[in-house]
């Protein structure tokens, strides 16, 4: 790897990489009510840190992450709020300015390779291409650089393989190349949303062990977004739980499993059988998003939730940070489980 | 395994009635090329000569991942996709061998569910006419005035309100969408249903609703379960066996529990050991078989042992040119009923052989493209996450 060899700075003394602030992503949909599909989200993350955004499908993690990257559709939404990348707030920037850090100082990885790689473009040319926009780098230099990165992110056969056009790989080895394309711009903020939720369990032990040496190698920092919260308890640092576009939940990884103190959190370990445990019976939280109350005068997961008080459906709970965790809940769960 | 020795009455009295019985299964895939003359040019080997059975009353669970032909398999004992070689014996019968009524009458013994409950319910219908549909297509109802009380009870036992009746399937969430996909699958009062990825489209909440749900139904109708499924923690917790497919072959089955304490197949062990576990207790403390490199294709699968190109355990001899077969090992503390498919099972288990460092072979998928779509699990899965 040519990056030099940072050490491992996520103490908690060092200043946040990036820190969002009241992050708000509003859309207008036709004949109806705007929909506010994150709704004041904050939380940063420091380099060497790994930061989970976990919650299911709909809770606005995908909407979060292309808020901050400046991906959204330019039209029929509105996003409001600041993130911060090292005093600038990107929501600020202009289209090309944004392109160019996207490249250099922040990459992206998503769900699905294929969407996100150049379908007529050899994937070895994708990387030369990365380093030499974004890092100067020349072509003769950027070919064999090109091919230690696929190497390093595991695939074999580099030199060969380095032809080939992404629809002559497998899933796995998409997601390879495009961490390689995001490594070939040695981000220092890598943003994962599901990155391994295609892939095969063994495919996603292989990916996850690449992340995690990059974090610890590099000192790059990682949002990881996931809804499996196994992914989570291996690999995030700190964890954010979402629910209905609003952080019900944050805290360190060991405590927040431990002692799981928002009865959504709660209920999202209630439902998940573990391969590591004899079958009882799993705890559903009732229900579906569909349930959810607005909210402005609520708390969403009220219909949802195991131990609403009369407060729940009147009020809007808010995020109370004690203790290095945050929460929002006015009946939090005492005993877990 | 012979077609008669299940109904052998075996030397223990406690020995479970058979359900269904797979014999040596097989379905092969046709790749054609050529716009004209259409030439055969290769084969997917999908499922590559299988046998195992499923008792009455119990959930049988077949895990592995895309592409290693568990939803094929999964067809072929519904006789949806008619077997290249081998038989599959339901209920004592070659299903095969059936036509016309008797084989309307032993289709409505078996049911299935699906995994995207949408794509296999018709938008156009109401959930009434849905569910009345199969009963009339069996004889079980005329209309659906007459079937009334029926449907009532159906809605009621999978967790739906009466109203739903009225409803088409784009009014409900995915969650009510699947309880609608099992309440059509019971409505002809199946023996077998076999459910191909029933909650991981599912968010976690609801699929535990549906785990649930799946397991109650089981106790109150005596249903047996065939349960085909991706995630080894959904299977672990809902089967009492398990048979772990790799590249068209089980390589291992054992009940569950025993799968969990003592797995024996390499590729077993590395499956086992990758599945994360929500504890960062135990996420911290535990070791790893990381497996180097993809999945062969089925339509190119390795000789001998299939799991020999990325196998941490593979040897000079045997792994390469012979084919294991699933057979019970002499290990103490494995139990009888536990087979497994690995010529060197007894000495990777004693420690006499140590896993070793595995060079990472890349494959192209596109040669089994053509036949992608149901080959591949997982990827489509979870998009809705
Ligand atoms: N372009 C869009 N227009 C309208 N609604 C959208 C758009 N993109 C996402 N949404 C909605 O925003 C909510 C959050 O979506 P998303 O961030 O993708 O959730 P997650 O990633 O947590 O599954 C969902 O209800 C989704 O339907
Ligand atoms: S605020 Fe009330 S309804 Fe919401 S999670 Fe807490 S207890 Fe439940
Ligand atoms: S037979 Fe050989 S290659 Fe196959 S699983 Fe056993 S040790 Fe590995
Ligand atoms: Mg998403």
């Amino acid at each position: 790897m040519t990056s030099p060899a940072n050490d491992r700075r996520k103490g908690s003394d060092t200043a946040p990489l990036l820190t969002v602030d009241n992050l708000t992503v509003t859309f207008q949909r036709r004949g109806q009510e705007p929909f506010r599909a994150v709704d004041g989200v904050s939380f940063s993350v420091r380099p060497g840190q790994t930061v989970g955004l976990v919650g299911e499908s709909g809770c606005g993690k995908s909407v979060t992450s292309l808020a901050i990257m400046g991906l959204l559709p330019k039209r029929g939404n509105q996003v409001t709020g600041t993130v911060d990348y090292e005093g600038t707030n990107l929501l600020t920037l202009s289209d090309d300015d944004m392109r160019d850090r996207r490249g250099k100082d922040i990459a992206m990885v998503f769900q699905d390779p294929l969407s996100s790689l150049n379908p007529v473009i050899p994937v070895g040319l994708q990387v030369t291409e990365v380093l030499e926009r974004h890092r100067g780098i020349k072509r003769k230099d950027a070919m064999p650089m090109a091919a230690d990165l696929l190497k390093r992110v595991g695939i074999p056969d580099p030199n060969r393989r380095i032809k080939d056009y992404p629809h002559q790989m497998s899933g796995g080895m998409r997601q390879r190349a495009l961490i390689a394309i995001a490594l070939a711009c040695a981000p220092r903020l890598l943003i994962a949303d599901e990155p391994t939720t295609a892939l095969d369990v063994t495919i996603q032990a292989q990916i996850l062990a690449l992340l995690k040496e990059l974090v610890e190698d590099t000192g790059t920092a990682l949002i990881m977004i996931t809804h499996d919260l196994g992914v989570v308890a291996g690999l995030c640092d700190e964890v954010n739980v979402l629910y209905g576009g609003r952080i019900v939940e944050r805290g360190d990884r060991h405590p927040i499993f431990r002692e799981p103190r928002h009865p959504y959190t709660n209920g999202l370990l209630g439902s998940i059988p573990r391969l590591d445990t004899v079958g009882e019976r799993l705890t559903p939280i009732p229900g579906s998003v569909a349930d959810n109350l607005p909210w402005d005068h609520a708390c969403a997961f009220a219909p949802r939730c195991s131990q609403p008080v009369e407060v729940c459906t009147t009020n809007t709970p808010t995020l109370e940070e004690s203790g290095g965790r945050a929460l929002r809940c006015f009946n939090p769960v005492e005993v877990a489980r | 395994m012979t077609t008669t020795e299940h109904e052998a009455p075996g030397a223990a009295g406690t020995e479970p009635e058979v359900l269904v019985d797979v014999q040596g299964v097989k379905v092969h895939f046709p790749i054609k090329a050529g716009v004209i003359l259409d030439r055969v040019i290769g084969y997917v080997y999908a499922v590559d000569g299988v046998d195992l059975t499923i008792h009455k009353g119990e959930t049988y669970g077949l895990v592995g991942e895309s592409g290693c032909g568990k939803s094929t398999l999964g067809r072929a004992i519904l006789n949806l996709e008619p077997p290249t070689d081998g038989k599959v014996i339901f209920d004592g019968v070659d299903i095969a061998s059936l036509k016309g009524e008797a084989l309307r009458t032993k289709r409505q013994d078996i049911q299935m569910v699906f995994q995207d409950p949408l794509s296999s319910l018709d938008p156009r219908q109401s959930v009434e006419s849905l569910l009345v549909e199969g009963m009339q297509a069996h004889g079980l109802a005329k209309n659906a005035k007459e079937a009334r009380p029926r449907l009532r009870e159906l809605l009621k036992a999978v967790g739906l309100p009466v109203q739903a009746l009225s409803k088409y399937p784009h009014e409900f969430s995915g969650g009510q969408r699947q309880r609608i996909g099992i309440a059509r699958a019971l409505s002809v009062n199946p023996k077998l249903i076999v459910a191909d990825e029933p909650v991981s489209a599912l968010d976690v909440s609801v699929q535990a609703q549906v785990i649930n749900l799946l397991e109650d139904l089981q106790e109150e109708y005596g249903l047996t379960y065939l349960v085909v499924a991706h995630d080894l923690a959904v299977v672990r917790h809902i089967s009492d066996r398990i048979g772990v497919m790799y590249l068209g072959s089980l390589v291992e089955e054992a009940a569950a529990a025993d799968l969990y304490a003592q797995p024996l197949h390499p590729y077993t062990r590395a499956l086992l050991s990758a599945v994360p576990i929500p504890d960062p207790d135990v996420e911290d403390s535990r070791e790893q078989i990381l497996l180097t490199g993809d999945l062969p294709s089925p339509s190119n699968p390795p000789s001998g042992c299939r799991f020999h190109t990325r196998c941490p355990w593979r040897q000079e001899t045997r792994c390469d040119d012979e084919r294991p077969q699933l057979r019970v090992v002499a290990i103490d503390g494995v139990v009888e009923g536990h087979r497994v498919a690995c010529h060197w099972a007894e000495q990777i288990e004693s420690g006499e052989l140590q896993p070793h460092a595995v060079k990472a072979i890349a494959i192209d998928p596109s040669a089994s493209d053509t036949l992608g779509g149901d080959l591949m699990g997982p990827a489509s899965l979870t998009e809705a996450l």
